[in-house]
């Protein structure tokens, strides 16, 4: 899979400027930085939550057999660095992303499954609202697990869990590649969770590749 | 005056058949046009507030100068389309209960309209996010959307109903005051005012005031009852 070269800028300031970058497909890659490096603009810009000034969003490019450069469009599930907590129930929460080529008792089985997994399954009733900030981020999680995704873009998916969250959520990250052979983009300013997590990992500084 | 209050709630506790059929036509036609402007005005409003379009800022504008519209003006609309020279004349709405209530939905939707807006539009960034990063299409996004309003879709139809409750320019035009018809506590009010029956002016007034107050009440229990 190949990341499109990228160019964006805010009123004239130039956030983030890249060149394409080649990623080996069924792997995750680790895209590090500190803040105000351009991570989130580029995880925006990859999930078509914001349009580059040049560039392409969705339609991310990708090499067939002969070396080819041939365009194909992924599908593209995104979780963005704030959860969100819809106003129903954790369960319910779970499952509006339900996966559509499943049997509404799979889909609900792999809902118990995700909520048993991240550790929510007491919560599975109660109003989503009413969640702390990390565990409004697992649910988020395990909402966006619920059905495969040819990319995931994972932007600070941990950043609001405590540590001893950090290694069920990791683990479900690595369980959910595993099962799907997905592509998985995970933004992350901790250098030990790219490195316990990545294959590859990308450093963003000012915008640009570092 | 004070023995004016007295006088009032004697005949609001007394039975006084045309007083509680005021109160009956005015909560008619309050309650529909209210429900029929937050029907319309709750989706556009939450699309217009979501939706990120060229020319959505100038049809917010217009949203804003229709909020600030005279009911006079409104009414004096509705008059000349209704009446004998107007192009809805053969719906035979002018001095009716569904005329009133027409005049004041096209008073009450750009109030829903923009107060939907407003709050979807500062909402929608975060919601919108989320479901696009889940794949949710654009018509369930808004639906999700408005389910996230829900306190603020209770909070507008209140506004509506206290707009709908006080107006009295738009529904005197297109409604006459005709009693027992199409005469409202507002427009009652006016009517008694000027015969120099304070007593029953007043009766209506405490009324409207104390209407106010158990809508509010309810909508507040609403809310508690939401957030539990």
């Amino acid at each position: 899979m190949i990341l499109p070269a990228l160019k964006k800028a805010y009123q004239g300031q130039i956030v983030l400027d890249i060149p394409s970058i080649e990623i080996a497909d069924g792997s995750i890659v680790a895209i590090c930085g500190q803040n105000g490096s351009g991570k989130s603009t580029l995880a925006k810009i990859l999930a078509g939550i914001e349009k580059p000034d040049t560039g392409s969003s969705i339609d991310l490019s990708a090499r067939s057999d002969n070396d080819a450069t041939i365009t194909k469009r992924y599908t593209v599930g995104y979780l963005p660095q704030q959860s969100y907590a819809f106003h129903m129930s954790v369960r319910s929460n779970i499952l509006l992303n339900k996966d559509p080529k499943k049997t509404a008792q799979e889909n609900a089985a792999q809902a118990e499954t995700l909520l048993k997994k991240i550790g929510l399954e007491s919560m599975a009733k109660k109003n989503a609202k009413k969640l702390s900030g990390g565990e409004t981020q697992k649910m988020a999680l395990a909402r966006l697990l619920m059905k495969p995704y040819d990319l995931l873009i994972l932007d600070e998916p941990t950043a609001s869990m405590d540590t001893a969250s950090l290694p069920t959520a990791e683990a479900l990250i690595r369980d959910y590649q595993g099962r799907t052979g997905c592509t998985i983009l995970i933004i992350t300013h901790s250098a030990e969770q790219a490195q316990r997590l990545a294959s590859q990992i990308i450093h963003l500084e000012d915008g640009k590749l570092a | 005056m004070i023995g004016s209050f007295g006088e009032a709630f004697r005949l609001i506790f007394s039975g006084d058949s045309t007083l509680y059929q005021i109160i009956a036509v005015t909560l008619r036609m309050t309650l529909t046009s209210s429900l029929l402007a937050l029907l319309i005005g709750v989706p556009i409003g939450t699309w217009l507030g979501s939706a990120r379009f060229r020319g959505r800022k100038v049809l917010v504008v217009i949203d804003r100068a229709l909020m600030g519209l005279p009911p006079v003006v409104c009414g004096l609309f509705c008059y000349l389309l209704f009446s004998g020279v107007g192009p809805l004349r053969s719906l035979r709405l002018l001095y009716t209960l569904a005329g009133m209530v027409i005049a004041q939905v096209m008073l009450l939707c750009p109030m829903a309209i923009g107060m939907m807006e407003s709050h979807a539009n500062n909402a929608a960034p975060r919601i919108r996010e989320n479901t696009r990063g889940l794949g949710i299409g654009r018509f369930r996004t808004l639906l999700l959307t408005m389910n996230e309003s829900r306190y603020h879709i209770a909070t507008t139809f209140l506004t509506l109903l206290g707009r709908a409750l006080a107006e009295v320019g738009a529904v005197s035009i297109v409604g006459g005051a005709i009693m027992f018809k199409t005469n409202v506590m507002t427009t009652a009010i006016m009517d008694y005012t000027s015969m120099g029956n304070f007593k029953t002016a007043l009766a209506l007034g405490i009324i409207l005031l104390f209407l106010s107050l158990a809508l509010n009440i309810i909508v507040a229990l609403i809310q508690g009852r939401f957030e539990k």
